[in-house]
């Protein structure tokens, strides 16, 4: 199906239309600040339409815009941070059903645990030990399937 | 594995915001930096898990022109490396070559776009071993990237190696004894065409040409005496190629303007004489020998693929031979018997010493031998020798001396340099009938 707009651009409109929702309901007394932080990874999508290292800069906007929303309300910090990394790889061409949709799912759920953890521990060391932890744990996991997966292909020395 | 630049800068980002959040024990700060390290970890999972499909596609099929050859030989090499390239990764193959090989040209990598396809990369060039033994294609290595990761790795497994080459030793010298003159060649025959030049006389035989009766022959001995007159054949000359070694730095339009003589010269001799004979070398080392093609075609294809500076198996560095070590020998006793200063009397004395004792151990290198075996069966009576004459010309001048004991007329041709022809490759001591620079 051909859309009007770029599939980075419709997330990039449905973050927009989230924001406006939340500006609208929660009625915060800063509701502008919202609206310069969301028009910041506008911009940078925009600009660096053409370039081949845009992720960095997109996800560098749009951190001030997760950072304000999780402070006022956690779930829509999430929110987000889940249109943000739709837009970064929908920049990439990496949410094609099958494979790619999945590892995006996997990725909301992921997040959804740590938010949720964040707002039940309501502090920041116990969650940053226990995410610290998780993280070496991965790495070891991972270093160690890739050495497994060395071993099963070069073989022994000729 | 390792980050690129996107991903680098993401886990910096991700530093400064988790101590950030610790600072100010804010969990909106930590909640951006850990779904930032979450997305990180999602990116990783991903390239992995295409990386591994990206591998285990891979079937590597490689052929050897010859699967035994001589130290020195250059043979083909084509590999066919077949694998499912996943989407988004770029993937670069590239065959991981046995010691003691260097590779004269062609493709030892290749690379692919960032389509998710079927895709066979077909690597083909040629390799010069330099060691003798048995030689193993070890396998490939893959490099993978995207725009976050790059990983590689080396695909030395047994569907990935094979097969190997035996390279059978070649002395640098020819066994002593070993005859290297050229004397069965036969230089005068009959021909349809006679020349000027009387080749032998004989008695009249009944229907001979009474044209060819040689009258003062015939009355000194009171015989009928016929001239039997040369033949005259137009024969092609012998083109031979002096390719630059590849560690020599030698200008590019000078060797281009080589290239362009050759190319001139080859297809002037197929048009001319229906054929060429061109001889490829590099110093001592004979690469490729096109002998007598008729096809022009297949010729400018051979030169096309030989025409580059290639390694050198064996060098020669001032090499003298025999004839050279001798009047040697003969110039210190004219130097000694001129001078009276006894010391320098014992100098002289030591150097032919070593001169003599150098000749004692004299061994004919392998060249000359390959290069004699070369010509004996060549119909041929000039010789065209191309170089750029770029660093030692040794092998030149032997080359040359072969061709004159053959009693061929030598012509050289270089590159432009005044001064190299004014002294050292002036005809006199290449031994050349010619030497002239090519247009």
């Amino acid at each position: 199906m051909n859309l009007p707009v770029r599939k980075d651009g419709g997330f990039f409109l449905l973050l927009a239309a989230g924001v406006l929702i939340f500006t609208g309901a929660a009625q915060p007394p800063l509701w502008y600040l919202y609206l310069l932080l969301l028009a910041l990874p506008g911009i940078v999508l925009y600009v660096t339409r053409t370039w081949n290292d845009r992720m960095f800069y997109i996800l560098c906007a749009g951190q001030p815009l997760v950072i304000a929303l999780s402070a006022v309300q956690v779930w829509a910090g999430l929110f987000s941070v889940w249109m943000l990394g739709a837009i970064v790889l929908a920049a990439l061409g990496m949410l094609e059903p099958g494979d790619d949709l999945l590892t995006y799912a996997a990725f909301c759920g992921a997040t959804l645990v740590i938010a949720a953890g964040i707002d039940a521990s309501g502090h920041v060391l116990l969650p940053l030990l226990i995410i610290g932890g998780l993280t070496a744990v991965f790495a070891m996991v991972f270093t160690v399937r890739e050495y497994r997966f060395r071993k099963q292909y070069a073989g022994a020395p000729p | 594995m390792r980050l690129k630049r996107c991903a680098q800068g993401i886990s910096l980002l991700v530093i400064l915001l988790s101590a950030c959040a610790l600072i100010l024990d804010d969990p909106a700060i930590l909640l951006a930096g850990s779904t930032l390290l979450a997305g990180l970890f999602g990116l990783w999972y991903s390239f992995d898990r295409r990386f591994r499909q990206a591998v285990a596609s891979i079937r590597v099929t490689r052929s050897l022109e010859r699967a035994v050859v001589r130290t020195g030989t250059t043979l083909r090499v084509t590999t066919a490396i077949t694998m499912q390239v996943p989407s988004h990764l770029q993937v670069t193959v590239s065959e991981i070559l046995p010691a003691g090989v260097v590779v004269q040209d062609g493709e030892t990598a290749a690379s692919s776009g960032t389509s998710s396809s079927p895709e066979t990369f077909r690597l083909a060039y040629r390799i010069t071993p330099l060691v003798h033994g048995t030689m193993h294609f070890s396998g490939i290595t893959l490099v993978v990237q995207d725009y976050f990761f790059e990983n590689s790795i080396v695909l030395s497994a047994e569907p990935f190696r094979g097969p190997a080459l035996s390279v059978q030793p070649r002395g640098l010298f020819e066994p002593s004894g070993r005859g290297l003159t050229a004397e069965t060649r036969e230089i005068e025959k009959m021909a349809l065409l006679s020349g000027l030049g009387v080749r032998a006389m004989r008695e009249y035989y009944a229907g001979d040409d009474l044209r060819r009766i040689d009258w003062k022959l015939t009355a000194k001995h009171n015989k009928l005496f016929i001239r039997e007159y040369a033949g005259v054949v137009n024969l092609p000359p012998l083109i031979v190629v002096d390719l630059p070694w590849r560690g020599a730095s030698c200008p590019a339009e000078a060797f281009e303007r080589m290239v362009a003589a050759v190319a001139g010269m080859v297809e002037h001799s197929t048009k001319m004489h229906q054929y060429s004979t061109v001889l490829l070398v590099s110093g001592p080392n004979i690469l490729h020998f096109l002998i007598e093609e008729k096809d022009l075609q297949r010729s400018i294809s051979a030169l096309r693929e030989w025409m580059h500076p290639v390694e050198r198996t064996a060098h020669f560095y001032r090499m003298a031979d025999r004839s050279d070590l001798r009047s040697r020998v003969r110039a210190l006793e004219i130097q000694s018997g001129r001078t009276q200063d006894p010391s320098t009397q014992k100098f002289l004395g030591s150097v032919k010493k070593q001169y003599l004792r150098s000749l004692g151990a004299h061994q004919t290198h392998a060249f000359n031998a390959q290069v004699a075996r070369t010509l004996i069966p060549l119909t041929v009576d000039e010789v065209y020798v191309f170089s750029l004459v770029a660093g030692d010309a040794s092998h030149l001048v032997q080359l040359i001396r072969q061709a004159k004991a053959m009693k061929l007329r030598v012509h050289v041709r270089i590159p432009q340099l005044p001064d190299l022809v004014s002294s050292t490759l002036s005809p006199g001591r290449l031994g050349a009938d010619t030497v002239e620079a090519f247009a």
